[in-house]
């Protein structure tokens, strides 16, 4: 049956917990919220969507050339208006026919994007990804961060049983003017509280298949901009306090707007076994309810993948330190320059830059990154076959370029998170074929700046992993491309 | 084919000089060049190659010509030469390669650059601009960066030591203090040198050379030119012909490599080095053994000490052995950057090729601040980026009145 297949979470290192933006304002306006994850200089809704992405493909039973359709989630995209699925494809390797859909306007966003990969046929992707903020003296005490992904296919491990919406108008809940960067709401708690509750008891109370085992809902994940809202909806829900409390992530991610109740069913999902139902309440405006018959769990057990997505340990930022990571205070951009990388000569590398596609020589074997330009080996002007580099690799040499020492077009990252480390990498290719015979991979060497990690830390032979992160906003289009992080 | 003698040579001072532009600057180079050349009219000058980065953009296109018509070169054919840090070192591979084909009898080589007068954020973006700029530089690498890859490479590999960075630095500084010419002409200590601000780790702030502004001018002509001016010197007159010393160009070898570093076999090397040096030996006929005084490019210390190992001084791993035995020293057996190097006599990008020269051309007249005890051979290495270009240029002082094509060392017709 079409349903859920795998599924897969991503959350950003940093934490910022209450105690610290306690420190800092006195009082936090976030009910039950300890911990927000915080965003990297070098994250934003796409980067962290195609770490979720990738990590869902990898766990699903179909590959990222079989998928049919692509669903983005955010209500932060990079871009105002710009392509986003699209980006989001060629990261992760989709084929070029894959049908494309972006969700965004609202933190209906995830549940848009989730129905229409049920409603699709053939293998689909959905991906939510989101990092909202607010006024940091109020709203932003709330935002958090993160990605949910869903490999959806008609012979999933978790069943789609049932989905009903619920829309009516309650403007003003939850709102981002145009030009802003800044979530707002009227402040009206009553009216608010009273908007969710009403929507999202409609949603649930359509899904006819609850009706006959309500006692058999394992977990939900309601709507959770802070960790009280669950609660209040759900008592006039038929799911139990515990069912409620397995669909809760926003206590230790703070309010991730579209991905938040995604990440939520991650949550679910990975407690619930063959036997369990899990439901997954979205709101945002109006509302919708889905139920899924099984779990990612085995049995009492957890998926132990996707538990660990939503467990990872996080490193404690300071109030100031997640100032400078958000941009809130930063550096500004110099402008004019000698290394211009043009944006069509960057998308010609796309394959380089984020599926790490090398070229190996027909005629002595030797491998090419980039592959273009005469055999390193034989110096022969060749047409090179396509060769895929592994992800993970070892540090072949490594410097930390120190604080005011990054080329302009870093300068802002680095004012914003400090010394970084620039590295060859060194990565094995795939075994391969030259000259009728077949020969062992070998191995490339590529530069790659060191993310996700101190630099001063790291060794040479360290094993590193990619990661596709922004390199730099240029000419106003945000360019993307591997990095590497430690793998330890 | 033909041999090509050095007539003059000259440089300004290098340092930072809001006042001066890149033409007045190569006017003071090109004057000190016709100092040493006193009997030679300038119209004599048929072709001239300079070389320059074009820092900073002002006038890059057609600067060179800028230049010579400011110096009163007028309608002389002038070809500016970019290959980054060893810009000038292929200007005079040109000039040497018209003179010797016969082509010329006289040719200016040369170079200058200005690199101080935009804001540090603006000048970022011309440093690492010679560096790989689609993969090297996106990584977010920079100049100090690559050179600090293969400073963590040879530590790694051969047990070098940051105190060993520390000495090429404290040597050179200690050479530069005593030439008015250089840009940072200040002792440092080995502590100075260990203590500073981290740049990119392992190198810091004493270990990277300065920006600098400057220009350095050298005049090549055939042998027939060259006696002719010696004749006509009216210092030289009635003196006898050995007394008055020749500086013939022995050997010029040049050499392409990968501009990333992350493309090459090697992070220890930097291979065109290698192969540049091996082709300037065979075209004068010597080996390294054979050198009496380098101006090695020590943009960054751990590029000397890469030198050292490229160029035969030795083995590879034993640079800083060498260094500590004081074989480099002005007093050691290979002297090497009695200028003061890159690091302290200062690297104005375009004019540090011909700027070696000319502080080997003082050598071998005898004429130099830090002169070293009578030096017959005398080589300059220039590195354009990381390695993507070299040239390695070895001059020999001929005294006397034998022709070199008599007596000299050398080999023709395969140079490169």
């Amino acid at each position: 049956m079409r349903g859920i297949d795998a599924a897969a979470a991503y959350l950003p290192r940093f934490r910022l917990s209450t105690d610290e933006l306690a420190d800092a304002w006195e009082s936090v306006g976030a009910s039950g919220i300890e911990n927000r994850t915080v965003p990297a200089v070098d994250e934003d809704a796409l980067t962290m969507a195609a770490a979720a992405a990738e990590r869902a493909l990898d766990r699903a039973a179909v590959g990222p050339r079989a998928i049919e359709s692509v669903a983005v989630a955010t209500t932060t995209p990079p871009l105002e208006e710009g392509p986003l699925a699209v980006r989001l494809g060629r990261m992760v390797g989709l084929s070029r026919e894959t049908a494309l859909a972006e969700h965004t306007q609202g933190t209906l966003a995830g549940a848009e994007a989730l129905d229409g990969a049920l409603r699709a046929s053939g293998p689909a992707l959905v991906v939510a990804a989101d990092c909202p903020a607010g006024d940091p003296a109020n709203a932003d005490h709330r935002t958090g961060a993160g990605a949910a992904a869903f490999v959806v296919t008609d012979d999933a491990a978790v069943d789609f049983g049932d989905r009903a919406w619920y829309a009516d108008e309650h403007p003003g809940v939850r709102y981002r003017e145009r030009g802003s960067t800044l979530i707002d709401s009227l402040g009206t708690t009553s009216y608010e509280r009273e908007a969710m509750r009403e929507c999202l008891a409609g949603a649930i109370a359509g899904l006819d298949a609850l009706d006959a085992a309500e006692d058999n809902v394992h977990a939900a994940a309601i709507h959770q901009p802070d960790a009280s809202v669950p609660g209040r909806v759900g008592s006039d829900l038929p799911f139990d306090t515990a069912a409620v409390g397995r669909g809760i992530v926003v206590d230790r991610i703070g309010d991730a707007g579209a991905a938040g109740v995604p990440l939520g069913l991650c949550r679910a999902l990975s407690s619930a076994g063959p036997d369990d139902r899990v439901v997954g309440a979205f709101f945002g405006g109006g509302a919708v309810a889905f139920v899924f018959e099984g779990g990612l769990g085995s049995g009492a057990g957890f998926d132990d993948a996707l538990a660990e997505d939503l467990d990872r340990e996080g490193i404690q930022v300071t109030y100031t330190r997640y100032l400078r990571e958000r941009g809130i205070v930063a550096g500004n951009e110099v402008a004019g320059g000698g290394a211009h990388v043009s944006v069509p000569n960057w998308r010609r590398t796309l394959d380089q830059r984020y599926r790490l596609l090398a070229g190996r020589c027909p005629d002595c074997g030797a491998l090419a990154f980039p592959p273009e330009g005469a055999c390193p080996g034989c110096h022969a002007r060749v047409e090179y076959e396509r060769v895929a580099l592994s992800r993970t690799g070892t540090v072949a040499t490594l410097t930390t370029i120190e604080q005011g020492g990054a080329p302009p077009e870093f300068a802002d990252q680095q004012a914003r998170d400090g010394p970084y480390g620039a590295a060859i990498v060194e990565l094995e290719a795939e075994d391969g074929e030259a000259d009728g015979d077949s020969i062992d991979g070998g191995t490339v060497t590529l530069p790659a700046q060191l993310t996700d990690c101190d630099p001063g830390d790291v060794e040479t032979d360290e094993e590193v992993r990619a990661a596709i992160r922004r390199v730099y906003t240029q000419e106003g289009v945000p360019r993307y491309g591997v990095k590497f992080t430690p793998v330890g | 084919m033909r041999d090509a003698y050095l007539v003059g040579a000259g440089q300004s001072s290098f340092g930072s000089f809001p006042d001066e532009t890149y033409r007045s600057l190569f006017e003071t180079a090109f004057e000190r060049a016709l100092d040493g050349a006193d009997a030679l009219n300038p119209a004599r000058i048929e072709e001239v190659h300079l070389g320059t980065l074009g820092v900073g953009g002002r006038q890059l296109g057609l600067s060179a010509p800028a230049v010579t018509e400011h110096v009163g070169l007028h309608d002389v054919p002038t070809t500016r030469v970019e290959n980054a840090c060893a810009a000038s070192a292929y200007a005079l591979r040109g000039a040497v390669r018209a003179v010797r084909a016969g082509a010329v009898d006289v040719a200016l080589a040369g170079g200058y650059e200005v690199m101080t007068d935009t804001s540090a954020d603006r000048t970022k973006w011309w440093l690492g601009v010679s560096g790989e700029t689609e993969w090297e530089r996106t990584a977010g690498t920079t100049f100090a960066g690559v050179y600090a890859q293969m400073a963590r490479a040879h530590i790694d590999e051969y047990g070098t030591t940051v105190e060993d960075l520390a000495r090429v630095t404290v040597k050179n500084h200690a050479n530069g203090a005593k030439n008015p010419n250089a840009h940072l002409g200040f002792e440092c200590s080995v502590e100075d040198a260990r203590s500073a601000p981290a740049v990119a780790d392992p190198l810091n702030l004493y270990h990277c050379c300065p920006t600098s502004d400057g220009a350095s001018a050298v005049l090549v002509a055939s042998e027939d030119v060259a006696r002719e001016l010696r004749a006509g010197d009216p210092e030289r007159a009635g003196q006898a012909d050995d007394a008055a010393p020749l500086v013939r160009v022995a050997g010029v070898g040049a050499a392409s490599g990968r501009v990333g570093l992350f493309q090459r076999d090697t992070f220890t090397s930097i291979p065109a080095s290698v192969t540049a040096a091996e082709r300037a030996y065979d075209a004068a006929g010597i080996g390294p053994e054979d050198v009496d005084v380098a101006e090695v490019h020590d943009c960054f210390a751990i590029a000397e000490l890469l030198a050292y190992e490229d160029l035969g001084f030795c083995a590879p791993g034993k640079s800083g052995k060498l260094l500590r035995e004081g074989v480099t020293d002005p007093d050691g057996a290979l002297p090497a950057n009695t200028s003061g190097g890159l690091k302290s006599k200062g690297h104005p990008i375009g004019a540090t090729g011909t700027g070696q020269i000319a502080e080997l051309s003082a050598q071998l007249r005898g004429e130099a601040h830090v002169q070293v005890s009578s030096p017959e051979i005398g080589l300059a290495h220039n590195v354009g980026g990381s390695g993507g270009g070299v040239a390695v240029t070895i001059l020999e002082r001929v005294d006397g009145g034998a022709r070199a094509d008599g007596g000299s060392r050398g080999r023709e017709g395969d140079e490169r």
